[in-house]
């Protein structure tokens, strides 16, 4: 059995541009899935309203697409309703960060056993190309023109201060890290955040200078920071520039969690 | 086993070109019905997975076919008798 079983085959191709990073972060997450042996009746994906939301109508599994931002709450209540469930969450950072902030942070506090992947282009993508909370400082958008002028929100650190109990972060580009992580947070009993940075080529890259898609995905590359070299980078007092993000396994620890599997 | 490109669910963004380690994939030149250039294969007998994933028992690297965002690549069985090229390389 591979991952390509996951996928509602009638479906495909989806609808994502070319290009596109979700699919990648579709196929570790759904790769990572297979390696655990999981029934295809218990388990739940949850999405709410964006580009990285459309996912779970490509597999086919049981799965609900809600209300914007509200991916969380539901997923909630699916999981104390039966905690038999393995639920896993599909979500943008304009789905997590802006309109469902609250929510996250919430479920970081009270530790609930699912798994957040959340794909992280940077921008609205679906609806044209507004700026969102995670858009790096100084990049366009249709509703940044000259550049944004705000910090964007690290999602990771918010989910370590809210007290998530496994937080990682990857790129697109790193698909076999990717899908370990994934895999090690679908184990995890309590709330994991896996934050895939991902390519979005027709609304971000374009208004950025990335002509080309493998513009960007070098982009990503080059400007990944690994954890532990950036710990190495501190140590010796070297400068970290603005624009790097650090990848890797951010925290791991063991937070009492709320709706456990017994 | 054999590298296939599925034609119907390739858009053409050329992402494989640049992650397979062995640079199997390159640049299609022709658009086909569609009108999507889809990559072409450049010696697909190099591909570690095509001859080894057998004796293993498991994918080799796979790259290629978690990072297509499409999902237009795997891998095929061969028909009986199908004629067969062995790259070396110097």
């Amino acid at each position: 059995m591979t991952y390509e079983d996951w996928f509602r085959k009638d479906r495909l191709p989806h609808i994502y541009c070319a290009g596109c990073g979700n699919g990648t972060i579709i196929n570790c997450t759904l790769a990572a899935i297979d390696q655990m042996n999981w029934n295809k009746d218990e388990t739940v994906f949850i999405s709410g309203i964006g580009c990285s939301s459309r996912a779970p109508g490509y597999i086919v599994t049981d799965s609900l697409h809600t209300t914007h931002g509200r991916a969380l709450a539901f997923a909630t209540g699916v999981k104390l309703a039966n905690p038999k469930l393995n639920v896993v969450i599909f979500t943008g950072d304009g789905d997590l960060a802006a309109i469902g902030g609250n929510h996250f942070i919430h479920a970081c506090r009270r530790n609930i056993d699912i798994t957040v992947i959340c794909m992280n282009n940077q921008i609205y993508g679906m609806t044209g190309g507004q700026g969102s909370p995670t858009t790096p400082k100084g990049c366009f958008s249709t509703t940044t023109p000259y550049g944004s002028a705000e910090s964007p929100f690290d999602l990771c650190e918010l989910a370590i201060a809210a007290g998530a109990n496994y937080v990682a972060r990857w790129t697109s580009y790193h698909v076999k890290e990717l899908e370990k992580a994934v895999k090690v947070g679908l184990e995890t009993p309590g709330f994991s955040f896996i934050e895939a940075m991902t390519q979005c080529p027709t609304n971000f890259g374009r208004r950025n200078k990335f002509k080309e898609v493998l513009d960007q995905v070098e982009a990503l590359k080059t400007h990944a920071l690994l954890k532990a070299k950036r710990d190495r980078m501190i140590e010796q007092g070297e400068n970290i520039p603005d624009d790097f993000f650090i990848i890797g396994e951010l925290i791991r620890r063991n937070r009492p969690a709320m709706g456990v599997k017994t | 086993m054999k590298l296939v490109i599925d034609e119907t669910r390739c858009k053409g963004c050329n992402l494989c070109t640049k992650i397979c380690p062995y640079k199997i994939f390159k640049e299609g030149k022709k658009p086909n019905l569609r009108g999507i250039v889809v990559p072409e294969l450049d010696r697909p007998e190099r591909c570690a997975n095509c001859r080894l994933q057998r004796l293993y028992g498991r994918t080799l690297c796979g790259v290629c076919q978690l990072t297509c965002p499409d999902q237009a690549i795997h891998w095929e069985e061969e028909q009986p008798y199908e004629p067969k090229k062995v790259a070396i390389e110097y």
